[in-house]
């Protein structure tokens, strides 16, 4: 029933990421749209570290890449990554938002209104504001929402803002967020 | 971040008012990002609506050149991806100055605000070569020529751009080529004064002929898959046999039907030679 995931996270994130790739089923049988803030001079690397331990492909997409399920699509350095009707990636160079390119809250704009409320949204730990008023779009249009505890949380600005602006379905521990991605059918 | 979300319904009607009052012909832009631009444009001249953006073109003339200035996204970075302009300096561009006849040219292909441009420039005036090469530069508004031909370039992140540079390993102090007056950014204008501007439509249709380097990057991105099949076409047919063609590093011609007329020269940044036919 559901058709993607999308997460992001800033500052705090990545050992969660990591976590949640490498605890995915091979099978998983979701696309998930990973929006992390990063370097933007860097344009290698992040990838590979991300690959290590993901038991699904990850992926850093060309523009107009096709989304398929059960590989990870990480979003490039220094370019939004949009979610496109037909289901592809769509990149852009326009300015920054929150001071942030890639941002999450386009990224999970785009998503939001392309997969309704088939989408399940994540933000997890992170030091700014970007990514609250991308997962309140996913809320509204209808789609799953999960926050990542903010006691858990290394940085927890970015937990903090999304609480405050949107009712979110689930607040949940990195293991919860495991173990309800783990339950998830075709 | 609360802002004006336009709908798809509304952002045909504007593209439709664009095609048959202006001839201006977006509808192959990429739908997402092309959405976004239209609410930057509506925000930005404080306009409510779709509606008071279509009042706005249909009434005021000469608004349509400030709307097709504000609707191509700026350029955010001088010397973006500075191992791609180490590249261009280092094995491109003596390449592409070697042994000509005539001045050879480099199309810049992409609506660019001006930072490519100078970028592009300063390397040449590096190398002492900026008055061996005819350049052409593609425009979309006469706001922008204005703009491009003054200096008077955002000067965006001035950190970032000094840090490109410094990455770039450039001869000089990036600095040189801009004065300071309180807000007030001039970059040199002389590094552009032999520059050809081409003033185009949203579909490029006023190409210079025998190009040997086109940089056409981040620019395809804003295009749908039909439109970057047609300019990447058009790329291949005015490039000259041997000559490089520049995308944007997630931007590629795998899946296309220009992928044969190309071999890949640098992957990672997405560079290419045409093929000798």
């Amino acid at each position: 029933m559901f058709k993607a995931v999308i997460i992001g996270g800033s500052a705090g994130s990545f050992q969660v990421i990591t976590r949640i790739l490498h605890s995915l089923p091979p099978t998983f049988p979701l696309p998930v749209l990973l929006c992390l803030h990063r370097l933007k001079h860097v344009r290698s690397g992040f990838v590979e570290a991300l690959s290590i331990k993901s038991s699904i492909p990850v992926i850093e997409p060309n523009d107009k890449e096709q989304i398929r399920p059960g590989k990870a699509y990480l979003a490039p350095a220094n370019y939004h990554m949009y979610i496109e009707l037909g289901n592809k990636i769509a990149l852009s160079t326009e300015d920054p938002v929150n001071h942030s390119r890639p941002s999450i809250d386009l990224s999970f704009t785009t998503a939001a209104q392309v997969y309704r409320e088939k989408l399940i949204g994540i933000i997890l730990s992170g030091a700014n504001r970007d990514g609250a008023y991308g997962l309140k779009k996913v809320k509204d249009l209808g789609g799953l929402t999960i926050v990542q505890d903010p006691e858990e949380c290394q940085v927890r600005t970015m937990t903090e803002a999304a609480l405050k602006l949107t009712p979110v379905d689930f607040v949940y521990n990195t293991n919860e967020i495991i173990k309800f991605l783990q339950k998830i059918k075709p | 971040m609360i802002r004006y979300e336009i709908g798809i319904v509304d952002t045909r009607t504007v593209i439709k008012t664009l095609l048959d009052d202006f001839g201006y012909d977006f509808r192959d832009y990429a739908l997402t990002s092309f959405k976004r631009r239209l609410e930057q444009v509506i925000l930005n001249n404080g306009l409510r609506d779709a509606e008071g953006l279509i009042m706005r073109l249909k009434n005021n003339p000469e608004f349509i050149d400030q709307f097709l200035y504000e609707v191509t996204p700026e350029t955010t970075e001088m010397f973006r991806d500075p191992s791609f302009w180490r590249l261009i300096r280092d094995e491109v561009l003596p390449e592409v100055s070697r042994g000509a006849s005539s001045k050879p040219r480099i199309w810049l292909a992409a609506f660019d605000s001006g930072e490519e441009l100078y970028s592009l420039a300063i390397i040449l005036k590096e190398m002492n070569i900026l008055n061996n090469v005819q350049i052409y530069c593609n425009v979309l508004s006469e706001k922008t020529i204005n703009k491009i031909k003054s200096g008077r370039l955002d000067p965006k992140d001035i950190e970032v751009n000094e840090a490109n540079y410094q990455r770039l390993n450039g001869t000089n102090k990036y600095s040189q080529y801009y004065t300071v007056d309180g807000n007030i950014y001039t970059f040199d204008s002389s590094l552009v004064e032999n520059v050809t501007f081409l003033k185009q439509t949203p579909l490029i249709d006023n190409e210079p002929g025998a190009v040997k380097l086109i940089l056409f990057r981040n620019q395809a991105i804003y295009y749908n898959q039909l439109l970057q099949e047609k300019m990447f076409s058009k790329l291949s047919e005015v490039s000259v046999a041997g000559g490089f063609l520049a995308l944007g590093v997630k931007e590629t011609l795998e899946n296309t039907n220009a992928n044969n007329k190309f071999t890949v020269f640098n992957d990672n940044e997405k560079l290419y030679k045409r093929k000798t036919v």
